[in-house]
């Protein structure tokens, strides 16, 4: 089984420290993993602008780097569904579309990890990103009456002393959306307000969750709040202490 | 051309008959093993009130112990004997207006919501919903357990007009407080017969 | 960088507390809803089955149509159609000044504010009174709907109390209590029901198989509108049309869950004909775009909603701006999509009021693809000369970069990633990491 690791264009500028934690992750778990040099960004944020031409050079690109892997592995879940959702709209015989995971469904339904992961002795709160719950089926939706799941828990209950928490409104959206968070900004602002405040009140030392552009903006609302709340994304949290 | 013939042109044009119509037969709906408890649960969770007429029980001794105040009552069900106004009989129908209660038949009870089919059974169905207060009779064999069951049931008169009512008239309009008695009956009573 | 709707958003936020209010008011109507939704096993099996019987009549309108207006014209109804606004109104004002017409009593119909009936037919000297109590106090208050299902939720009981006592319709002042003020609402429109000549309803459903035109409310006042006067009217868009009972089962059964978290609307009424012999029933089959929208297999689907309300109530966007934040008259998710259909050059103004939740679409009773509709809309704003032109250059800068690894490397090298990540996304405090991960990953696998 050989896996691409993609680390989308904001992770690998911003948040280096969880492409390391994936690949450290997925190491310790013994999975053959490349990082293919040369890769940027999958294309989403200029298509849900309004903008998607942009992203159809980008969808090529990304199908060069990844198209002779088994599996394309992310820690974004918005990346993953954009390039699982829209790429086989944008290119012709699209190969990556079915083979891109975002790394909790590749633990939980490829790998079905069971086993011990790390050591995370505090009180974490799900951060359930649309486009994870939504998008990808990583949760039950909140407005469907279908079995409750929760992919992102199952995996952090392998955690060694982990105490995991959802807020109320377990779905609701952070409000940063892309170009949303300059164009509505306002708007967008007090989503983040909103939803870091209902972490918060869980008793939550920490949120997490699958993608690190919602837990930029739940980070940058918790300094605006003054809350004493750390954000984490989910693959640093399953790889500490390993 | 006129716009009926325009508009169905351009729908003809546009329709393109891809989808088919999906079997409803086979949807698993709801239901419960005692569906005349539920209908007398779901009466009270919409606000309506149930009561039941014993054996030997009359009728509009009952109805008058349920409204000792009501001056008008309009009615024209052959066994109510307390009415004095019959809607059957009044010309225009604004003269029902000022009605304490009204007295209706139901035909069937719905268990997951509590509606009941009523029929236009009278010459002024506004007496349905103009009186302040409105009891319905409704024989307790009759209840299904959902609206697929009941829209098999439904059948229409001359008169052509049916409702479904469930509960009192009501409204959330001002502050979203829910309030009782908006335009239509202030109370709804089922007797259960 | 701002819209029509974050500029109107902007300062609906300004008041922290009504703000907060609106967002926990519409929250709870979403929690009861999910209550609604919890208790019933086939629910997810209903919306696709509402989803499909939709889709089925749209693709065969044309037939449902003329089986409609054929059962409806047996029954003695005069069905008229009207294939724009102004057609509409004139004939409604045709109907009511050939009866001597003075005054109309209609209950809520989304379809007569869409057509601007009611300025139209008092410009021509009919007095027209809505009878749903939110209705009325818009209409009192010289105001539009700020969401379809609750008119006036954007009022408190204060602003109803004092608009009554202005208006002479309570008799005491400072009494604000809502049950109160309804009372007397009641006491008000009772007078209009029985001095009225004519009643108008809007429909939720029409039904093919019988002709029948099914009206859904709480207050009873649609009931009330037509069982008074013997001139009947209502209003119907073409897309109300379903096959049969066994179809209305499925609707009836999901739009007040959907919308109110109720089991049922309080009265679910079947009109099949005129209420007496010398009274008169009629029917007007409202086109006004709809078969335009039909042709168009981009945004055919919007045609199958069924005006719950439920995607406003769960838009996050939706409670933290309120009804008026959008240009169109219809607010959120649904209303943003109504809007680009009507006039896509005066609501693009709506169209950034969107995170691409989902969550309009996980909600909606008959599966529209609200968020995915707005993404397409967005991809057509260039073409339409309304985009924003920062955000264009924006993402022109981020597909340049994006798609040059030399520059994508200087980007992403130091600080001046800054050049890429607009500033407001940064998080006050955020450190900007030394090296990006691709540079990091290299070191490591030395």
């Amino acid at each position: 089984m050989k896996v691409g690791l993609f680390i989308p264009c904001y992770v690998d500028a911003l948040f280096p420290e969880v492409g390391m934690a994936s690949l450290k992750l997925l190491r310790h778990l013994g999975v053959e993993v490349v990082y293919p040099q040369g890769q940027t960004c999958c294309g989403q944020p200029m298509a849900n602008g309004g903008f998607e031409k942009q992203a159809t050079h980008l969808a090529r690109k990304f199908e060069d780097k990844f198209g002779n892997f088994d599996y394309v592995v992310a820690p974004s879940v918005s990346c993953t569904a954009f390039v699982r959702h829209n790429y086989p709209s944008l290119i012709k015989d699209c190969k990556v579309a079915d083979k891109a995971l975002d790394i909790v469904e590749f633990l939980h339904d490829v790998l079905k990890v069971k086993g011990p992961l790390g050591r995370f002795p505090h009180r974490v709160s799900i951060h359930n990103s649309c486009h994870g719950v939504r998008e990808l089926g990583l949760s039950s939706p909140s407005e469907q009456n279908i079995p409750k799941f929760n992919k992102i828990r199952d995996l952090l209950q392998l955690v060694e002393g982990i105490d995991v928490v959802e807020p109320e409104r377990p779905d609701e959206c952070c409000g940063f959306g892309g170009l949303f968070a300059m164009e509505e900004k306002a708007v967008s602002q007090r989503m983040g307000c909103d939803k870091i405040s209902r972490h918060a009140a869980t008793g939550a030392e920490y949120v997490t969750g699958p993608d690190s552009s919602c837990l930029m903006q739940l980070s940058a609302s918790a300094e605006r709040l003054g809350l004493d709340i750390k954000c984490k994304h989910v693959v640093e949290i399953l790889a500490s202490g390993l | 051309m006129t716009s009926k013939e325009r508009i169905l042109n351009k729908c003809a044009k546009a329709a393109d008959g891809a989808f088919a119509m999906p079997e409803l037969d086979d949807i698993a709906a709801v239901e419960y093993p005692d569906p005349l408890k539920q209908f007398c649960a779901t009466s009270e969770a919409v606000g309506g009130k149930v009561v039941e007429l014993a054996d030997n029980q009359d009728i509009n001794e009952l109805v008058r112990s349920l409204f000792p105040e009501a001056r008008r009552i309009a009615s024209n069900l052959t066994e109510i004997s307390i009415a004095d106004t019959n809607p059957d009989l009044v010309e225009n129908a604004c003269e029902l207006n000022g009605t304490d209660l009204g007295i209706i038949r139901g035909e069937f009870g719905v268990a997951e919501n509590g509606c009941i089919w009523i029929p236009q059974t009278m010459k002024q169905r506004a007496v349905c919903f103009i009186s302040e207060n409105l009891v319905i009779l409704l024989p307790r064999q009759n209840i299904v357990n959902n609206m697929h069951e009941a829209y098999k049931r439904i059948s229409f008169n001359d008169y052509g007009y049916g409702t479904f009512i469930s509960g009192p008239s009501k409204t959330a309009d001002i502050a979203q407080v829910l309030v009782m008695g908006a335009q239509a009956a202030r109370s709804v009573t089922v007797i259960l017969i | 960088m701002s819209t029509f709707h974050s500029k109107s958003a902007k300062s609906f936020l300004k008041d922290e507390k009504y703000s907060s209010w609106h967002d926990k008011t519409f929250w709870s109507v979403r929690q009861k809803r999910d209550a609604m939704a919890e208790k019933l096993d086939e629910w997810e099996q209903l919306r696709e089955k509402a989803s499909r019987i939709k889709l089925h009549t749209l693709s065969h309108l044309d037939k449902y149509l003329e089986e409609f207006s054929g059962n409806a014209e047996k029954n003695g109804v005069k069905v008229h159609w009207a294939a724009d606004a102004a057609e509409f109104n004139e004939i409604v004002f045709g109907i009511l000044s050939s009866h001597g017409v003075k005054k109309l009593v209609k209950s809520k119909s989304m379809l007569t504010e869409e057509c601007e009936m009611n300025p139209y037919l008092e410009a021509r000297g009919i007095e027209v009174v809505e009878t749903d109590l939110g209705e009325r106090i818009i209409q009192l208050k010289g105001q539009k709907p700020s969401h379809i299902v609750m008119p006036a939720i954007h009022l408190n009981h204060d602003d109803v109390g004092e608009l009554f006592e202005r208006k002479g319709i309570s008799d005491q002042p400072g009494n604000h209590d809502p049950s109160y003020l309804t009372y007397m609402a009641r006491l008000s429109l009772r007078g209009e029901f029985l001095s009225a000549d004519a009643g108008m309803t809007g429909a939720n459903f029409g039904i093919a198989a019988t002709g029948d035109i099914v009206v859904c409310t709480n207050e009873g006042n649609a009931d009330m509108s037509t069982s008074l006067p013997k001139l009947q009217i209502s209003a119907i868009g073409l897309e109300k049309i379903i096959p049969d009972y066994a179809s209305l089962a499925v609707f009836q059964r999901m739009l007040c869950r959907a919308g109110t978290g109720q089991p049922s609307t309080t009265y679910t009424s079947h009109f099949r004909k005129a209420r007496c012999e010398d009274g008169e029933m009629h029917i007007i089959l409202v086109d006004n775009g709809r078969s335009d929208w039909l042709a168009d297999p981009a945004h055919r689907e919007i045609l199958k909603c069924i005006r719950c309300g439920s995607c406003m109530n769960t838009c996050p966007v939706y409670r933290r701006s309120g009804g008026y934040s959008y240009s169109y008259f219809i607010p959120g998710p649904i209303g943003i999509n109504l809007g680009m259909l009507r006039s896509a050059r005066q609501h693009s103004g709506n169209l950034s009021a969107c995170t691409l939740c989902r969550s309009c679409e996980t909600v909606c009773p008959v599966k529209i693809g609200l968020a995915e509709q707005i993404y397409s809309w967005r991809q057509s704003l260039s073409g339409l000369g309304t985009f924003n032109r920062s955000k264009k250059l924006m993402s022109d800068a981020m597909s340049l970069v994006f798609n040059h690894q030399g520059l994508y490397d200087a980007a992403t090298g130091a600080e001046s990633v800054m050049n890429i990540v607009p500033r407001d996304w940064m998080p006050f405090g955020l450190r900007f990491p030394r090296k990006p991960f691709h540079k990091l990953v290299k070191e490591d696998d030395k």
